[in-house]
């Protein structure tokens, strides 16, 4: 059995609760035994950093300590803010260890930071640590026929010198893994597009735009579903989309579900495990799809005259 | 007993003013062997170096130190004084107090006195130990090897046996041309590419002074200045060129379609090919990766096409070896991988092209019959969006370096597809606009005027698919906004990259190469054509980025540098050179190893005096040498010295402060 510590942030607590119960079935089914970092605290996300330098990095270092007096050598993090605040302060500590010493004694009471935990995000987790054939095969419930857009956000895989996992710019692990469910992955390009997150109280209008957008091009691309791995990137696709449908005039109807919800669902969980409730936009309807036969265009048989093939000849 | 005499110069204010001059020559007389001083305004002038000259005589020198500017600046020049007053000219030492010094230390003249004594003392201390050397003569080989039939290679083998020098030209691919011949017109005049370029390929081929071996490789180089042994492969090409009259039934009957490399994969040529209709030689070779019939031993429809039993299926690989005395290298560029552009969306869209693919497209003889069309559905493009510095200026992505060549052939490429599809228009990214250069401003300007392209100032941040466009977006700084252009067919100008076989080429050459595989000069202003090893000689793309002109500027002055190597019978060496001492030699050979020129090898010599038993040491090759120390450093014997700067010299340098 693999152990991870659990790093849940207060969105798991809070606006993302299906993120969290998910994300505990999966890791059930996936035998990971998770034990919730003890007495954590904000990553200090969206404030902190852009504020001052030591309290942005004192409040996640002070995580980081508390995770190594656990015996597991990965800590897993379900949203994408905490990871990014999390693994930079990890790379910034690693890599400047005056600044280390420094930081590590606005926190001395914790104890001394000492760098032997990786930090990951859960799709990360999912990626490297379980791998796609593992998740394949748990898979009791395919959910062949489901067009999937997976959109990653702006912190899951950036800056890349931190995050060190999958492509900045095109990601393909939430792909691959969608894929391993059984479902298809559209290509999307717009997959790591802005969402406008920052500006989600002080400048709705930003984030009305920016989201619009994305889920334009998640329709364009055939998709019946968003899938993500970060409860902002969730909330604002799914709770924006009622006004952005009212100022495009036109709506998109896109359930946007984290990726543990999916992957419990052909695990073989019962729908309501996935607390449709908590869904501005419903998703039964676009799970339906479920099953349908997925129309692949047809491979055009080529004329036996010349042969294209390296080397072969009529 | 030594009698040193010491000439400071006063380099004009240079070093004059941050150094003590006159209390520097007063400081020198008080050296025991020193038995003449002076300063002078200029020592490099021609009063100056009288004075050098009549001091030898009238105060009998036995070596001599100037104190000046660096040894590579004027070393040779009052080298020349010395034998002019009948002394021998390593007899001088240089104390460069000006680079050394006066120039480092502006704010504390006191120092820069001290330290510009204190370089005098140490060069009359080495000085003393001087020994009388005399420039080495070697024998040299009257002919000139070519590695690269780009017009680089070419323009250089042309005037090399112009000058009735013979020359043996080796490109690896079936036909000499390069890049040029891929190209369609050529900025700033438009002249026809190929128009310009066959003409060249045809004299190559028929030049009585020029061996031309196509398809072939260079293996091994041996030797030294102007005594080169080179081992060429000849790769089996199955045809006999003796008889093929290059009729082309062959390539025509010929079932096998590989992609065509010289169309940038655009179209397919067969598996018997020659690469295109003005292709020199104009004789097919069959492609041994692709043939069936060799790989599997069927087909065989070339031999029984060819009337003139041309194909032999049995022909093997060749080793030629040729004597030669110098080398031009011009393996040209490769393009950069665009790649890591991944906001791009290259490789998923088949929409974005590189500049010459787009090249390839309007060429009059190319693939699509000289009109641009969009890969996905061969529809002809409307609106064109050309992204410059892709690669080029991006330490993120790419390289640091400007590829020089983008702006110019873009401004190109927007003239071109406004003649060849009128109503399209052209949208430039750029981040500079980069013209310098007879005429180049000006044909700039001509693109934006002639066709209206908009040029747009800033980068493209991504490029996504909607319907059949392409959306490309990016900034334009200019008036501070986002902009998205509608593009059908998108142009990546990706940046100019050293041919990929550079490092491997350096390393059987025994020259070197820059972090990216450029292969380095000598000097980057001074020496710009010579590599640093005696001989061996840089044209084109090889050594950096550059357009047509310059590449053929340097390959006429690869050409004059091998005429003047070859002016004499026999080329003069400096003899600042290794000696082993082999009665301290225990034979580790860690000399050879280290050396970067490969001058050490080994020799068998008796144990002892009348022995019959032998033992190995290690041997200097004279001509080879270039004295750069190496193996002395790491000569655990210390048994071997640098003439010039023997251990005693050095040992008398530090002892002497």
């Amino acid at each position: 059995m693999t152990k991870l510590t659990y790093f849940p942030g207060c969105s798991a607590h809070g606006t993302s609760e299906e993120f969290d119960s998910t994300l505990k079935l999966v890791m059930k089914s996936l035998d990971v035994e998770m034990e919730e970092l003890p007495d954590w605290n904000c990553c200090g996300a969206t404030s902190a950093h852009v504020m001052t330098e030591n309290l942005a990095l004192a409040l996640p270092l002070r995580n980081l300590v508390l995770a190594e007096k656990l015996d597991n050598k990965t800590m897993g993090i379900a949203c994408a803010s905490c990871y990014s605040r999390m693994k930079s302060t990890k790379v910034e500590m690693d890599n400047h260890p005056e600044l280390a010493k420094k930081i590590n004694s606005t926190i001395v009471e914790e104890g001394e930071y000492k760098g032997d935990v990786d930090v990951k995000s859960m799709l990360q987790f999912f990626y490297e640590d379980i791998g796609t054939e593992t998740i394949a095969g748990k898979v009791t419930y395919p959910l062949k026929g489901l067009k999937i857009a997976c959109y990653y956000g702006c912190l899951l895989t950036r800056p890349k010198n931190i995050t060190q996992f999958d492509s900045p710019e095109y990601p393909m692990s939430m792909d691959n893994i969608v894929e391993a469910l059984g479902a298809t992955a559209t290509p999307f390009d717009f997959k790591t597009e802005c969402c406008g997150a920052s500006f989600s109280i002080s400048d709705t209008e930003i984030v009305l735009s920016l989201s619009g957008t994305i889920l334009e091009m998640a329709k364009e691309s055939g998709a019946h579903l968003i899938a993500v791995a970060c409860p902002l990137c969730q909330s604002n696709l799914d709770m924006r989309q009622p006004d952005i449908a009212k100022k495009r005039g036109k709506k998109f109807d896109l359930p946007v579900l984290y990726i543990t919800q999916l992957m419990a669902l052909a695990f073989g969980y019962p729908l309501k495990d996935l607390k449709p409730s908590k869904h501005i936009i419903p998703i039964e309807q676009a799970l339906s799809h479920i099953g349908e036969e997925i129309a692949t265009p047809e491979v055009k048989k080529k004329p036996k005259k010349a042969v294209e093939a390296e080397s072969e000849v009529e | 007993m030594a009698r040193v005499g010491v000439f400071v110069c006063f380099c004009g204010a240079n070093i004059a003013d941050f150094v003590d001059v006159p209390a520097v020559v007063e400081e020198a007389k008080k050296i025991k062997e020193v038995k003449y001083a002076i300063d002078y305004k200029y020592m490099c002038s021609d009063p100056g170096q009288g004075m050098i000259r009549d001091a030898i005589v009238a105060h009998r020198l036995t070596s001599i130190v100037v104190a000046a500017c660096s040894p590579r600046m004027h070393e040779k020049t009052f080298r020349k004084a010395l034998s002019d007053a009948g002394m021998n000219p390593y007899l001088l030492e240089v104390a460069n107090i000006r680079e050394h010094s006066s120039w480092v230390h502006q704010k504390d003249k006191k120092a820069a006195t001290e330290k510009s004594s204190d370089l005098i003392r140490m060069a009359v201390a080495k000085s003393i130990a001087n020994e009388q050397l005399h420039e080495i003569s070697v024998p040299v080989t009257k002919r000139a090897l070519v590695i690269g039939g780009g017009i680089a290679g070419i323009q250089a083998a042309l005037d090399i046996a112009d000058a009735r020098i013979p020359v043996v030209l080796v490109e690896k691919s079936p036909s000499i041309g390069g890049k040029m011949a891929q190209l369609d017109e050529t900025f700033p005049t438009l002249d026809c590419s190929q128009c310009i370029l066959t003409p060249k390929m045809v004299d190559v081929a028929s030049h009585p002074y020029i061996e031309l071996l196509p398809y072939s490789e260079v293996l091994e180089l041996d030797g030294y200045v102007g005594n080169y042994k080179v081992k060429i492969k000849r790769k089996a090409s199955y045809v006999n060129f003796d008889t093929c009259t290059g009729c082309g039934a062959c390539w025509q009957k010929c079932p096998v379609k590989v992609p065509n490399e010289f169309n940038m994969g655009i179209d397919k040529r067969k598996a018997i090919y020659s690469p295109f209709p003005q292709a020199v030689p104009n004789k097919p070779v069959i492609d041994a990766e692709h043939c069936t019939m060799l790989l599997k031993g069927k087909c065989g429809i070339c031999a029984k096409v060819c009337e003139k039993g041309s194909i032999d299926y049995a022909m093997q690989d060749e080793i030629i070896e040729r004597e030669i005395g110098a080398v031009v290298v011009a393996t040209g560029y490769d393009l950069w991988d665009p790649k890591p552009y991944e906001e791009y969306g290259v490789g998923r869209y088949k929409d974005i092209i590189t500049s010459l693919e787009f090249e390839r497209m309007v060429s009059a003889s190319g693939p699509t019959g000289g009109v641009p069309l969009r890969p996905s559905d061969g529809k002809i493009p409307k609106s064109v969006v050309f992204i410059k510095c892709v690669g080029s200026r991006d330490e993120a992505k790419g390289i640091e370096y400007c590829s020089k060549i983008c702006c110019m052939y873009t401004a190109k490429h927007a003239i071109l597809l406004h003649h060849k599809v009128h109503d399209s228009h052209a949208y430039i990214f750029y981040m500079d606009i980069r013209a310098a250069g007879k005429g180049y401003e000006e044909f700039v300007k001509r693109a934006q005027v002639e066709t209206g392209a908009t040029y747009l100032r800033g980068r493209v941040s991504k490029i996504y698919q909607k319907g059949e466009k392409l959306m490309v977006r990016g900034e334009d700084a200019q008036i501070g906004q986002v902009v998205e252009v509608e593009a059908d067919l998108v142009v990546l100008a990706t940046a100019v990259y050293p041919y990929k076989d550079n490092p491997e080429l350096a390393r059987l050459l025994g020259i070197s190469y820059d972090k990216y595989g450029f292969l380095s000069e000598a000097h980057p202003k001074l020496r710009p054509v010579e590599t640093a090893k005696a001989g061996i000689f840089l044209a084109g793309c090889t050594q950096a980025p550059k357009d047509i002109p310059e590449t053929v500027a340097q390959a006429s002055a690869t050409a004059a540098k091998v005429c003047g190597l070859f002016s004499g019978d026999t080329i003069l060496k400096d003899p600042m050179i290794s000696k082993v001492n082999t009665d301290y030699c225990s034979g580790c050979q860690n000399c050879v190893t280290v050396c970067p020129y490969q001058a050490i090898v080994t020799e068998e010599i008796p144990l002892g005096h009348g022995s019959k038993e032998i033992r190995t040491v290690a041997k200097i090759n004279e001509g080879v040498c270039q004295g750069c120390g190496s193996c002395v450093a790491i000569c655990r014997s210390m048994a071997i010295d640098l003439a010039g700067f023997t251990d005693m010299q050095i040992i008398n340098e530090i002892v002497s402060i």
